[in-house]
């Protein structure tokens, strides 16, 4: 048939340069011997370049140092993790169910893997800290109080505080008079605890006795402004090509460079949060290099681009002695 | 005692900016350092060994 000797006569041609005898010169080649210098100098350069530079040594950002260098910014975030309204407390999953979390068309991973990490913000971040140690006996009387309202109430004091805080422009000393229950006495009990450093140590110690996972320090940081101020000082806001950067003047993750373009599009970064694309950048992005990984994995079988070698052969400069002797086809 | 190092590169690092495109002076140090080893690689010819034929 046609077709048959129409696929044939390439498969016979390829069968044929890959059986050709190979006509070049010979020389003898020890791969354990190349891995063993290659280790070998890696190592030396290691060594010196660790002696000579070290390894970033940027102080860890601390609740101590949060409460400690922007106070108001601390107690409102207390505030906010109260009524539920900080950014972890409504993310949804895997740490709470405030929220159904980012969809892609049919792709919803958040609502596929659900609860698994589960964060109660008002009392992994608020309350138990408080309860962990002794108190003053007006935190004390707070935390009676607070434990003795329904759920409801809570909720009614620490939003209603929290829209009066916010009002005042986060400043304590001019929000408007209303019942905002224990509310204000907690949150100024957690700035304290948090400025002489207990909660630190307290909200690394819940959970089991060797602590590695960092989630709720990493949640409750982040909903403040604290993380996103060092972020920013150091370069490391994703809108900035922070995916690629390090701290002090350390070269950082310049591989990233095409998963840390896609951030610098405007359409992912516009300044209205609420922008469909901004929302959903880290999934839209996820799937875009999820895709670009998919075509370079199966680049032998997409026409076109498996022809690129034969557009720009480099491989003709590299076996440039080999190509000299072969004739021009 | 604090640890005393050959070059300290803990401060800040410089930052070039071209349009939207940012790049820290240390990550582009490590970039032309691998664009001239890639070019090295191709352009150097290979060490003689000892022909078998």
């Amino acid at each position: 048939m046609t077709t048959r000797t129409a696929d044939r006569a390439p498969a016979a041609k390829r069968a044929d340069i890959a059986s050709r005898e190979w006509k070049g010169p010979w020389r003898r080649y020890d791969i354990v011997k190349e891995g063993v210098i290659a280790l070998v100098v890696v190592s030396i350069l290691t060594v010196l370049l660790a002696g000579l530079f070290s390894s970033p040594d940027e102080p860890p950002l601390t609740f101590q140092g949060w409460a400690t260098s922007a106070p108001d910014n601390f107690y409102a975030t207390a505030v906010q993790e109260l009524a539920g309204t900080s950014t972890s407390a409504g993310y949804g999953p895997p740490y709470n169910t405030a929220a159904d979390g980012i969809s892609v068309g049919p792709l919803a991973p958040q609502q596929r893997f659900g609860v698994t990490h589960p964060v109660d913000a008002a009392n992994d971040f608020v309350i138990t800290p408080l309860r962990s140690q002794l108190q003053s006996a007006d935190v004390t009387d707070a935390l009676a109080t607070w434990d003795s309202a329904s759920s409801d109430q809570q909720t009614a004091w620490a939003t209603d505080y929290d829209t009066a805080l916010t009002d005042a422009d986060g400043d304590a000393t001019k929000v408007a008079d209303g019942d905002y229950g224990p509310v204000p006495v907690l949150a100024q009990g957690l700035t304290d605890m948090a400025s002489a450093g207990a909660l630190d140590g307290i909200l690394m110690s819940q959970g089991v006795f060797y602590q590695t996972d960092f989630t709720k320090q990493i949640l409750f940081l982040g909903d403040g402004s604290y993380l996103d101020d060092a972020a920013t000082a150091a370069h490391l806001q994703g809108n900035t090509w922070g995916m690629m950067n390090e701290t002090g003047s350390y070269p950082g993750q310049a591989w990233l460079w095409l998963y840390s373009f896609w951030y610098q599009i405007p359409q992912f970064n516009s300044d209205n949060p609420d922008d469909y694309l901004t929302s959903h950048a880290d999934a839209i992005i996820f799937y875009i290099m999820a895709v670009l990984s998919l075509v370079l994995l199966l680049l032998p079988f997409i026409p076109g681009l498996r022809s690129i070698p034969r557009w720009i052969p480099i491989h003709r400069l590299i076996w440039r002695d080999f190509y000299r002797t072969q004739p021009k086809s | 005692m604090d640890p005393i190092y050959l070059a300290g590169v803990n401060d800040p690092a410089t930052y070039i900016n071209w349009g939207w495109l940012s790049i820290s002076v240390p990550n582009l140090i490590v970039i032309l350092i691998m664009i001239v080893l890639f070019a090295l690689a191709i352009l150097l010819p290979f060490p003689k060994g000892r022909d078998r034929s």
